[in-house]
């Protein structure tokens, strides 16, 4: 790729709205290296992410096993029977539990420690960030094998630990009580990942324009005044996008869920992907893969729904935000 | 505090950027009906041993506990059979000899079967279940290439939901390995009709004397054989169970108990947990369990509640737990509510390791050593593992508890054999499969298969038995299957249209193990009327995938499941089939 066309295309990039653009043809020539060399990545996801996604689609209209030769149209047969199914608004509730309850806690958290580990004078902080960062990057099926050691009632370090410090007197068989299995694997969960979270909040402050700081201070406004004032008006938008990522990603826990409790005891911690997979894959009869991506869209789109309505969130964030930059100038 | 450090991206880049991520993950929200993405659970189908879904008696359940391929994993040379290459495998193949007991050898052997291999290079591909046979073949096939330095073997040992979905796509794509096992939900007449698969007859040399060699019963029409040819092999023996009394010698010896001399009846077992958990005073309980895997509560229940005399055969298939005499589930019987009703005994006398609830079966397995537990209810597999691993662990073998009155009655086994391997339709390397089949299928390969697997999987020829080179305990838990197991009827052999039953029964939900599980967790609180509920919702589904085969043309009913002559102390024989 030349220079010239190179800077071509940057130019065409940042000249952003207006007369000066060109034909949408002039556009695609100019910034033709950066189409190219996007393509591997557009093909691999239209095989690996669209295609399943439409497949799935289709094959939500089917009675199908999944290895027959035999597909039958059923139109929205799967469906109907969707909307009648127990196990499957049971799975439907947990996984807002699971959403609802780990939401929230990672959030806080993870601004908190991103609050503090954006702070110049904590000379440590990469170790720290690096340190929060690592379970985000383990294999989540690796972690939830190893949680069930940990979590274990017979010589588990969490339960050993409880009995030393007189906490309880009897260890809690933490995955294995119907009562205590999803909010332990919650809480696995949250740690698991609340690095990223950590990490998003990070680029965030990273954008708060010094000055706005400097100017605070000038005024004599203390720590929390800043953060009030400054530091929590301009994080908003970007509080609804991270809220957004860490909702889905909390509808997302098939591994950790399949290793630590396999949705077990009966069902106490079966959510959404982990009944998908069940009927899906499952044994003791015929697979319903068709019936399984009913379930899976139906699912999707109340997740969709979730989106949609943070989207709306989001625009009105924007909305302040820039008459907030505005009163900022 | 807060203060900015290198805003080199600004809020407006940054927003973009996020919101970008965002609206991809709504849209990978909406697509999430692709849990193939997701990491496979190893636990769950790493079970190499059960047969296939149609004629199983040990079928998911007992073969669930089977250790996963790695875990078996056996370094070379630990038993005879392991040992180095023989002169004979060095560089050429033996000629194919009729055996005596006097010059079988344990290890592996090249044979020339007399099939016509390929002399130019080939590449060829088997893909299993692995565990026992991943131990076995990767010695074969490592010395079949040194004999063979044309061929290039591609060995596969697969989990069993990884087999569910490559074979069918291999198939449909035109490109399956040479021999495969057919997944487990796919049952073999299915495999047949639809063409995955090609007859043995012409492909494998002097076939209708090498068929000879296999026991009475291990080729059924229905399993192995269908339209007059037969399309697979079945590797190892169906009689064997996977709940056997393995015990801590230690703890037992000090309880005064020696249940391999006088097994436990199911009171005796009650009493002796509690005694060996009140002696363990915290530091170790009276059984372990493998309570995370719900397919484990439906065999022991099961089993349990056969010896016991429910009459039927185990897993968790389609026709198993009917009772053969009436063609009706067992679920109500009284066997199947006492053996629950033991139990919940069990559990209520805290004698259960805590936490078994969140155990699976290799993880029960591999604490079983540490000396957490007196007792845990698995198969013969573990004895191998056991002794590989953890060679100083002293542990004793003994049948399943029985009842109370002492009298127990013989479990019942499918025909056919476990581990069939077949080979596909379409491969281009049928010959090289043909001569592998060959030697599995002949004396010397299954005393070879025997004292590799050690007692683990029993090889289809009972007299391989006595030459196979396997320890004690293993033969102890071998002389238990042939005193405790008889050969049990299987719709299939009498009527192959009843696998079109199979293909339309849908799982049950909750099935039997998960019922099982709930009323050992306590989620489930009336046995009976939870039994009752998994009755009529069996019955019901069975009645309507029976209704939506015959809409398709096959020609099944009820009665198909019902075997009037059955008597659970003989075996079930082909002139029983024709006198049902």
């Amino acid at each position: 790729m030349s220079l010239e066309s190179a800077e071509k295309a940057q130019q065409v990039a940042l000249q952003g709205t207006g007369s000066k653009r060109g034909s949408f043809w002039e556009q695609l020539v100019a910034a033709r290296w950066c189409y190219l060399f996007m393509i591997p990545a557009l093909i691999l996801s239209i095989l690996f992410t669209a295609y399943p996604i439409l497949a799935s689609w289709y094959f939500s209209f089917l009675d199908w096993s999944g290895f027959t030769a035999s597909r039958t149209w059923v139109g929205l047969a799967n469906y109907a029977e969707v909307l009648h199914d127990k196990f499957f608004w049971d799975a439907f509730k947990r996984s807002f539990i699971f959403m609802f309850a780990s939401t929230p806690p990672r959030l806080i958290l993870a601004l908190i420690l991103a609050i503090i580990l954006n702070d110049q004078a904590l000379k440590l902080a990469p170790v720290f960030r690096t340190f929060f960062f690592i379970p985000v990057v383990t294999t989540a099926a690796i972690v939830g094998i190893v949680m069930t050691f940990v979590f274990s009632p017979f010589n588990g370090p969490v339960n050993k630990a409880l009995l030393g410090i007189g906490l309880v007197d009897q260890p809690i068989d933490f995955l294995g009580n119907p009562d205590t299995a999803l909010w332990t694997v919650v809480v696995v969960f949250v740690w698991k990942n609340f690095g990223i979270t950590m990490i998003y909040w990070l680029a965030a402050l990273q954008t708060i324009p010094a000055e706005l700081y400097e100017a605070a201070k000038v005024d004599g406004a203390g720590a929390w005044a800043i953060f009030r004032s400054i530091t929590m008006p301009l994080l908003v938008p970007f509080t609804i996008i991270i809220t957004l990522i860490t909702v889905v990603q909390t509808l997302r826990v098939f591994p950790i869920v399949q290793t630590m409790t396999g949705g077990g005891p009966f069902f106490a911690s079966e959510v959404m992907e982990v009944y998908v997979y069940r009927t899906a894959f499952g044994t003791g009869g015929i697979p319903r893969l068709g019936y399984a991506s009913a379930v899976g869209v139906f699912f999707g789109l109340a997740t969709l729904g979730i989106a949609i309505l943070q989207g709306v969130g989001l625009r009105r964030a924007n909305a302040q935000r820039r008459e907030l930059m505005m009163g900022g100038e | 505090m807060n203060q900015p450090q290198h805003p080199q991206l600004s809020r407006r880049d940054l927003l973009r950027l996020l919101s970008g991520a965002a609206g991809a993950a709504a849209l990978a929200a909406c697509g999430t009906t692709t849990p193939t993405a997701a990491p496979a659970p190893s636990v769950a189908g790493s079970n190499s041993t059960a047969p296939s879904a149609a004629g199983s008696t040990a079928p998911s359940s007992a073969a669930s506990t089977a250790p996963s391929a790695s875990a078996s994993a056996r370094p070379a040379g630990t038993t005879a059979a392991t040992g180095s290459p023989t002169s004979s495998a060095a560089g050429t193949a033996v000629r194919a000899t009729p055996s005596t007991a006097a010059n079988i050898p344990t290890e592996i052997q090249i044979v020339n079967s007399g099939a016509k291999l390929p002399t130019e290079k080939v590449s060829f591909r088997w893909v299993d279940s692995g565990d026992q046979k991943a131990v076995f073949f990767k010695q074969y096939f490592q010395k079949y290439q040194q004999v063979h330095s044309n061929i290039t073997i591609d060995y596969n040992p697969l989990p069993w939901n990884e087999i569910g979905k490559v074979i069918p796509l291999g198939v449909q794509n035109g490109n399956a390995p040479d021999v495969f096992q057919v997944p487990q939900n796919v049952p073999g007449p299915q495999a047949v009709r639809e063409g995955w698969v090609a007859p043995l007859d012409d492909l494998i040399p002097n076939f209708a004397e090498w068929k000879k060699g296999f026991p009475p019963g291990a080729f059924v029409t229905g399993i192995t054989d269908f339209n007059g040819k037969t399309y697979t092999i079945p590797l190892t023996s169906n009689q064997r169970y996977g709940q056997l009394t393995l015990y801590n010698q230690e703890y037992l010896q000090q309880a005064g108990y020696d249940p391999s001399a006088k097994p436990f009846t199911w009171t005796e077992f009650r009493a002796a947990l509690k005694k060996l958990t009140e002696q363990g005073k915290g530091k170790y309980f009276g059984l372990i369990f493998e309570g995370n895997q719900t397919a484990r509560f439906a065999a022991v229940v099961n089993s349990l509640a056969q010896m016991a005399g429910a009459g039927g055969t185990g897993g968790t298939g389609v026709a198993d737990n009917i009772n053969w005499k009436t063609g009706q589930y067992n679920y109500l019987s009284d066997q199947y509510l006492g053996a629950i009703d033991l139990l919940l005994g069990i559990k209520s006398d805290n004698s259960v390791f805590p936490g078994s609830l969140s155990l699976n079966a290799p993880q029960a397995r591999a604490q079983f050593p540490n000396g957490v537990a007196a007792i845990i209810l698995q198969g013969p597999w573990n004895i191998p593992q056991w002794q590989l691993e953890n060679p100083t662990f002293k542990f004793g073998v003994a049948s399943q508890p029985i009842p109370d009155n002492g009298n127990p009655l013989p479990l019942g086994y499918g025909p056919g054999g476990s581990n069939l391997l077949w080979i596909y339709a379409k491969s281009p390397n049928k010959a090289v499969a043909a001569d592998i089949l060959s030697y599995l299928g002949s004396l010397q390969g299954q005393v070879a298969w025997g004292s590799i697997s050690d007692g683990a999987d029993s090889p289809i020829f009972p007299q391989a038995n006595q030459y196979a080179k396997v320890s004690p305990l293993a033969k102890q838990a071998q002389d238990l299957f042939e005193k405790q197991m008889r050969l049990a009827p299987d719709p299939n052999v009498r009527n192959p249209d009843v696998a079109s039953v199979s293909l339309e029964f849908r799982a049950l939900n909750p099935d039997f193990g998960q019922v099982v599980q709930g009323l050992f967790s306590g989620q489930l609180k009336d046995p009976k009327a939870a039994m009752k509920d998994l009755q009529d919702r069996s019955e019901a589904e069975l009645d309507r995938a029976i209704k939506a085969a015959q809409a398709k043309g096959a020609k099944v009913s009820r009665d198909d499941w019902k075997f009037a002559n059955w008597d659970p102390t003989k075996n079930y024989t082909e002139a029983d089939y024709k006198g049902a």
